[in-house]
This record gives structure tokens, C-alpha cells and sequence, in this order.
């Protein structure tokens, strides 16, 4: 290797708009203070310090389950240096409208399995939650604690062309990765600390206690908060996300579950403990609901626990998240959340959706139909077994026939329009490239909401992707927001 | 506690001290196996005595059946295949502190995982004394680690119960194997060859510098069995085990119902009283190998009335 050259220097950008970089190559204000320290950083510097912060991930088991793989085998999630740096009035936009987005979702989710009012005023139509996934029959006429159903909150955001954040999808059934924005943080303070602007960084350390005091906050009426005993229920370490379940319950000082540790009696659930049985009162399940009760979801579970609902629906025991959410974050009632913010809360969307178009709404079909060719088609539920068809890059044959099949079966499609969105430079073992970047921010509801400041920044496997999901080897990055001024 | 939590530290216990114990029996025998042996003893006849010890002989006939170049040293440690090897120990003692997570802390759960990444296949190219001496190191930090940054409660006794009742069985396996050794140097005069062996002995128990505090004069085997055996301070002699575990079997079920706690605890405080009221003559006297044997099956009991009474047991009544 010869004289080390400038990495940062020599970084391109892609068509789409970067998060370091303007268009003219300046850095931005936002991102001054790293460009500063990070200047001069070549080839070598890069390599030592990601191999400092793998080290450490490795070491600490901060790891997730690989599936296809017989062996069950571990693997850090891939780890990027550099951060992605939101400014504090940025950020505090984000965050307004992150708390008014699922103010909404939980009073379509009260709405939906009680009165069904947007139904009947034509919010959502009845075909359009017909053509819905997620719906659950079991959570009808029963309102939980505090009337929250979202309590922790996913909620996937893009960076458009135009700079503007866009929600990309809702998460509110068990959303998963705030482990890795608190390990990511860690890793990062151990690995370069000499990044930090001191002092000038959001800390992500809050997030465990926050969780337990809402935990705590919607217990049941007949049990004191000092008395309230929580637990988080796992389906157990061979789960992809174990590594976070056992993070949180460490975290929190609380009892990490699996279904077999819980029995009910009398609509009371209890740990089986060496000493005899202990009462539970709050129970944070990372299983999907079809998992959590084999008595009246999947009679063949081994992971819930027989009687967890009936014991749910009488109010002893509170789960979190709600059963039942699913409906609000499925594909297609996904376009009409900006309708439903509208309708439950009379103000406008903070932060708007993609465009999105849906088969089951007629006027959204026609232009499906018309405008194909400039569109992305995707299938509405991940059963349908149709591919995605990508307007733009397809033949005419194709288009033709993708038609056809809109045609045929419109509830089966959404469409949105091709999204370019923003990049942020990563180092691929030689040099800067672009990866495209989406974010993950958390929001904590109880009485009130609470948004870890930041969240996960997941990065696409390499600059061509627009997938950002670990599955497709895609990776992290820590995620800065600046406190006060030092911003754009 | 959880009852499954409780199970879990307790394996992990004795998943530690299983390694620790294989992983000194090795270097112990690799520096036999380097150093002068009598002529008619090869190497695989130290190995062999090794296997048939901690009890996978029947197993390693089979593997070395369908593997005709499987070196029993290797089968003992580096053989995935053997679910009894030092690698596959280290293997299963990290999963469940993996599953346990939540229960040991951070610098505990990384000193396990670092073994654990120090056991895959480059292990055996860096030497089996290389590893040996890593997995004795790391075991002794793990334990280290643990008394100073967990929290003193139940999971921490069940912890040690696991640990001293393994102890309890691997030093009474480690007498066991050489017993035949022991008996005739009762009357015998001690010569080079036997004091090679009872080396081999004491250091198979890391108790060679014990012994040398502990007697003046010659190695023998009466001295050697007492230490190993009777020693009431010697921390890896069968009484010693037995009385730690008696006490740590007690802090553990200070809350459990008295009923189901006090079978085991019966039971040591037997053993405690029997060991600690025999002497190497009478013991020698009744038969060593019987009196071992008998330990061993009474040891195993009160592990299964543990893991039932405690671990398993459905409680029957409603808080």
C-alpha cells in the first residue's frame, strides 16, 4: 500500500440525493464536525477501525440467527462507521410527527374492534378492510389498558429526492432492532470516540427504562406499580431476534419467558419458579399472536401459553403490544393512514406517505391500470406468490400481462412509484461507496409517547440495492441526532 | 427464580467445571505423553485411560470404528462428534449462557463467549496445549468473574451446586481410573516408577503443590488417596465437594418448600458426616473401587432429585 489517500475526498454519489454530501460535493452543515475528523482517514485507518468495532460486536454475542443455515449459525450484523447525523429542529419534526402517527394508530386500532366508526363514515371502505390482513377476530370488544395497543412502535422512514422524510411502512405488531441502536452506540463510543462532537449527541440510554415505566403503566387496576411484576416472553433462543430479547430483559431487570415458564389459573398468569408459583402481571411477548395461545390461535404452538388470552380479555394480565395490530400495519391500509390521521386527530400528516395506490379502491385501480409502466406493482400480503413488477424496467409484453393480472385480481396489488432515496457513505473494505438508507426510529407509547432519539439506520448490502433488510445482508449504523445548535 | 433459569445455571455449572477438568486431565497426559514413560506404555494407552475416565469409551469405539485415523486425544477434545468433548462442552456451556443472558453479566457472558470463538476449527491447529491452557485460563476467569460482578442470589448457588456436584464425580472418576494403581502400593516400596505415576495423579488434580504443603517425605499412595479423598480443605477432595455442595444446596432452597428441599439435603448432610468419620484405611480395607463406585451412584441420585424435586416439579398448591 502506498501513500494513504483521502477516502473521503475521492467518495462519488449516486442519482439520489446523499445525507453527507450536497450535490456540489460540499459537506453539509449537519455533518461538518465528522468531515473535519475523519479528513486524511485512508484506506488503513478505515480497516482498523472496523476491525476494532467487529471485534467488539463479536465478542459482545451481538449477533443474529441465521435461518437457511442448518447449523442455526450467528453472524454480527454488519456494522458501518460512519453515522448518520440528524439536526435537533430536523429532528424534532420527525419526532412531532412520528407522536401524531401513532396517536392515530391506536385510535383507528380502538376504533376498528369496537364501533368501526371510520367504516361507517368512509374512511376505509368495508371492501378495503375486507381485502385486509391482520384482522383479529379475538381482540374485538376489548379495549386494553389506557386504551394503547401500540406501545412500541417501528416506524420505517425514507429520505425522499426533494429531502423530505416519507414513512415507509408502519411496524406495530413486535418491531425489532432497538438492541442495535443501543449496541451500535456502544460500539461506536468504543471503537471511535474520537468521532464525537462532544457533548453534542443525543444519548440512546434512556430507552430501557422508558420501556419498563410504560410497561408498568398499563398493569392491571387490581396490582400497584411497586407490586407490578413484568416479564418479556421469547420464542426462545432460536428465534432471529433473541439476542435483543435477552438485551431488553437484561436491560430492564426483568425475567426473560418462554411460553412453557408461564401457566394460567383462574385468569391469572403465573412463573413457575423453584420456590413455587410468582404472579405476572405485564407480559412484553416478542410471538407473533397466532403464537400465543394454542387454545384459541394455532392449536399446535408449543411457544404461548393455553389460557393467555382469556386471561388478557379479563383484564389480569396486560399484553404488550396489543393482539390484533396487524390490521394496522398491513400494505393496503398503509395508503388510507393519511386519511385516518385526518380523521381521528383533524390535523394534517407531519410526515406524508409514499404514493401509494391500492387494487381494492377503484379510482387507485384505474390509475394502477393507466399509469403502469412508471410504476413499482408489488403484492398487497407476502402470500399472494407474484413477483414485483417494476414498470420502468420492463417490456411492453410485460406491462401488458402484469395488466391482465391487476385486472384479474386487483385486491392482490399495490403499486408506488420507483423511490430514489438518499444515501449515506460507507466503506467497503477499500474505498467510500453510496448505500442507499432508510431509518427506523422507536416510539414508546403509554399515557404519553416517547421517541428514542434517532433510531436504527439499516444500509443497504451494496450501491445498487434498495433493499435495506439484514436478511439480504444489508447493515447498520449509528444514528447521531445533534442536540441544540450545530445544525442546518 | 424461573425454574428453567435456575436448571440453566446450574448446567452451566457443571458444563465449566467438566471443561476445566477434561482440559487439565489433557495437559496432563500430553506432558506424559512427551515426557519418559515405562517402555511398554504408548501414548494411546494414556489417551485410552483418559476416555475410558470420563466415561465416552463405548462411544469412541464406535466414532473410531467408521474414523480409522480418530486419535482418542482428539475424540476427547476436539471432536464435534463427541457431544462429551472439550469442544463441545465449551459449545453447550455458551448456549446457555447465551440463553442466560440476562441472568450473568456482560464481562461473564464475554469471558464464555471468548472461549467459545476460541473453540472452532482452528483450535486443533493451534495445539492441543494451546488450547488446553486456554480453556483452564478461561474457565478460571469465567468462575472469577462471576463471584465479583453477579449478584450473590439463588442463580448464583444453583450455579455452584452444579459446579461442585461435577467436581464431586470428576474426582472421584480421576481416583477411580487409577485405582488399580493405588492397591498394590499399599505394601509396595515407593519406587521411580510408581512416584511418576503418583505425579501424574496429583497433577490430573492440580493437587501436586497441595500434597507437598500438605506431607513431607515421599509420595504414597495411602497419602495420595487421603488428600484426594478426606481432605476437608483441599478444594477438590471428595469431602470438600461434598460439604460445599451441602451448603450451597442450602442458600439455593432457603425459600423452597421444605418438603421437596429436604431429601438432597438429607442425603449430604450424610455424606458430609461419612466422609468426614472414615479414614483411607478403612476405605482401603471395604474395597477403594467399591467405596467409589458407591460415591459416584449417590452423587448421581441427588442429582436426579435435584433436577426433579426442584427443577421439574410441578407446584401443586396456589401461592
Amino acid at each position: 500500500m502506498g501513500e494513504p489517500g483521502d477516502l473521503l475526498a475521492e467518495y462519488s454519489q449516486l442519482a439520489g440525493p446523499d445525507e453527507m454530501f450536497d450535490r456540489d460535493g460540499g459537506i453539509r452543515t449537519n455533518y461538518a464536525h465528522l468531515g473535519a475528523r475523519l479528513k486524511g482517514w485512508g484506506e488503513r485507518d478505515y480497516h482498523a477501525r472496523q476491525a476494532a468495532a467487529d471485534l467488539d460486536q463479536l465478542n459482545g454475542g451481538v449477533t443474529f440467527t441465521v435461518y437457511q443455515d442448518d447449523a442455526g449459525t450467528e453472524r454480527i450484523f454488519p456494522f458501518s462507521l460512519i453515522p448518520r447525523v440528524i439536526g435537533a429542529t430536523e429532528w424534532a419534526r420527525i419526532e412531532a410527527g412520528l407522536v401524531q402517527r401513532v396517536a392515530a394508530l391506536n385510535r383507528f386500532l380502538a376504533d376498528i374492534y369496537t364501533q368501526q366508526r371510520c367504516v361507517t363514515d368512509g374512511v376505509i371502505s368495508a371492501d378495503v378492510l375486507g381485502g385486509a390482513e391482520g384482522f383479529n377476530l379475538r381482540a374485538m370488544g376489548f379495549v386494553p389498558p389506557l386504551g394503547v395497543y401500540a406501545h412500541i412502535a417501528g416506524i420505517d422512514l425514507i429520505r425522499d429526492q426533494g429531502g423530505e422524510y416519507r414513512v415507509l411502512e408502519d411496524n406495530v405488531r413486535t418491531p425489532s432492532g432497538v438492541s442495535y441502536v443501543l449496541e451500535n452506540r456502544r460500539t461506536m463510543l468504543n471503537a471511535v470516540p474520537d468521532l464525537f462532537p462532544a457533548g453534542a449527541v443525543a444519548s440512546v440510554d434512556d430507552y430501557p427504562d422508558r420501556l419498563l415505566d410504560m410497561l408498568v403503566s398499563v398493569r392491571p387496576d387490581s396490582v400497584s406499580a411497586e407490586e407490578t411484576r413484568a416479564v418479556i416472553l421469547t420464542p426462545g433462543q432460536a428465534n432471529s431476534a433473541y439476542f435483543e430479547h435477552s438485551f431488553l430483559a437484561r436491560q430492564m431487570g426483568v425475567e426473560l419467558v418462554e411460553g412453557r415458564d408461564l401457566v394460567v389459573h383462574d385468569q391469572r398468569v403465573y412463573l413457575r419458579a423453584t420456590t413455587g408459583l410468582e404472579r405476572v402481571h405485564v407480559i412484553y411477548r416478542r410471538v407473533d399472536d397466532e403464537y400465543l395461545d394454542p387454545l384459541v390461535f394455532r392449536p399446535d404452538s408449543i411457544l404461548g401459553v393455553a389460557g393467555l388470552v382469556d386471561a388478557y380479555r379479563s383484564g389480569q394480565v396486560a399484553i404488550v403490544n396489543a393482539i390484533g395490530n396487524g390490521i394496522a400495519d398491513d400494505k393496503v391500509i398503509y395508503r388510507f393512514i393519511p386519511d385516518v390521521i385526518r380523521y381521528y386527530l383533524n390535523e394534517e400528516p407531519i410526515l406524508p406517505n409514499v404514493d401509494t395506490w391500492v387494487g381494492t379502491h377503484p379510482e387507485d385501480l384505474a390509475h394502477i391500470i393507466e399509469h403502469l409502466g412508471d410504476l413499482v406493482l408489488k403484492p398487497a400480503n407476502g402470500s399472494g406468490g407474484y413477483g414485483i413488477v417494476i414498470g420502468p424496467q420492463s417490456t411492453r409484453a410485460e406491462i401488458e400481462e402484469a395488466r391482465e393480472r391487476v385486472r384479474a385480481h386487483p385486491s392482490g396489488f399495490i403499486a408506488q412509484p420507483l423511490q430514489e432515496f438518499s444515501t449515506i457513505p460507507t466503506f467497503n473494505g477499500t474505498r467510500l461507496e453510496p448505500r442507499r438508507a432508510d431509518l427506523r426510529p422507536f416510539v414508546v407509547t403509554g399515557a404519553t409517547s416517547w421517541v428514542l432519539p434517532g433510531g436504527l439506520t439499516r444500509v443497504a448490502a451494496d450501491s445498487e440495492s434498495y433493499i435495506v433488510n439484514s436478511s439480504q445482508g444489508g447493515g447498520s449504523k449509528d444514528t447521531w441526532v445533534l442536540r441544540g445548535r450545530g445544525e442546518a | 427464580m424461573l425454574s428453567r433459569v435456575a436448571e440453566n445455571l446450574y448446567w452451566l455449572g457443571r458444563y465449566l467445571e467438566r471443561a476445566e477438568n477434561v482440559a487439565r486431565l489433557a495437559a496432563v497426559n500430553y506432558r506424559a505423553s512427551v515426557e519418559e514413560r515405562s517402555p511398554d506404555e504408548d501414548e494411546a494407552v494414556l489417551w485410552d485411560a483418559l476416555v475410558q475416565a470420563i466415561g465416552s469409551d463405548a462411544a469412541y469405539a464406535e466414532a473410531a470404528g467408521s474414523e480409522r485415523d480418530l486419535s482418542s486425544g482428539e475424540w476427547l477434545i476436539f471432536s464435534a462428534r463427541n457431544p462429551g468433548s472439550l469442544v463441545s462442552t465449551i459449545t453447550r456451556a455458551r448456549g446457555l449462557a447465551r440463553e442466560l443472558r440476562e441472568h450473568i453479566s456482560r464481562e461473564v457472558f464475554e469471558e464464555i463467549n471468548l472461549l467459545y470463538l476460541a473453540s472452532d476449527e482452528s483450535a486443533a491447529s493451534r495445539g492441543l496445549r494451546s488450547y488446553t491452557a486456554t480453556v483452564q485460563r478461561g474457565v478460571a476467569a469465567t468462575m472469577g468473574l462471576y463471584d465479583n460482578t453477579v449478584l450473590f442470589d439463588e442463580g448464583g448457588e444453583w450455579l455452584r451446586c452444579g459446579m461442585f456436584i461435577e467436581r464431586a464425580d470428576m474426582t472421584s472418576r480421576i481416583i477411580d481410573a487409577k485405582y488399580y494403581m493405588l492397591l498394590p502400593s499399599l505394601a509396595d516400596v515407593d519406587g521411580p516408577l510408581d512416584r511418576y505415576h503418583w505425579l501424574a495423579i496429583l497433577r490430573s488434580a492440580s493437587a501436586h503443590e497441595a500434597f507437598r504443603k500438605r506431607y513431607r517425605g515421599s509420595i504414597r499412595g495411602t497419602r495420595v488417596a487421603e488428600l484426594l479423598m478426606l481432605d476437608s480443605a483441599f478444594p477438590r477432595s471428595l469431602r470438600f465437594c461434598v460439604s460445599a455442595l451441602e451448603r450451597h444446596y442450602k442458600l439455593a432452597t432457603a425459600g423452597t418448600p421444605r418438603m421437596r428441599a429436604l431429601p438432597v439435603a438429607r442425603e449430604l448432610a450424610l455424606m458430609d458426616l461419612e466422609l468426614g468419620s472414615t479414614s483411607t484405611g478403612d476405605i482401603m480395607t471395604s474395597g477403594l473401587h467399591e467405596f467409589l463406585r458407591e460415591f459416584q451412584v449417590r452423587v448421581n441420585r441427588v442429582h436426579t432429585t435435584i433436577t426433579d424435586e426442584i427443577f421439574h416439579a410441578v407446584p401443586a398448591s396456589m401461592p
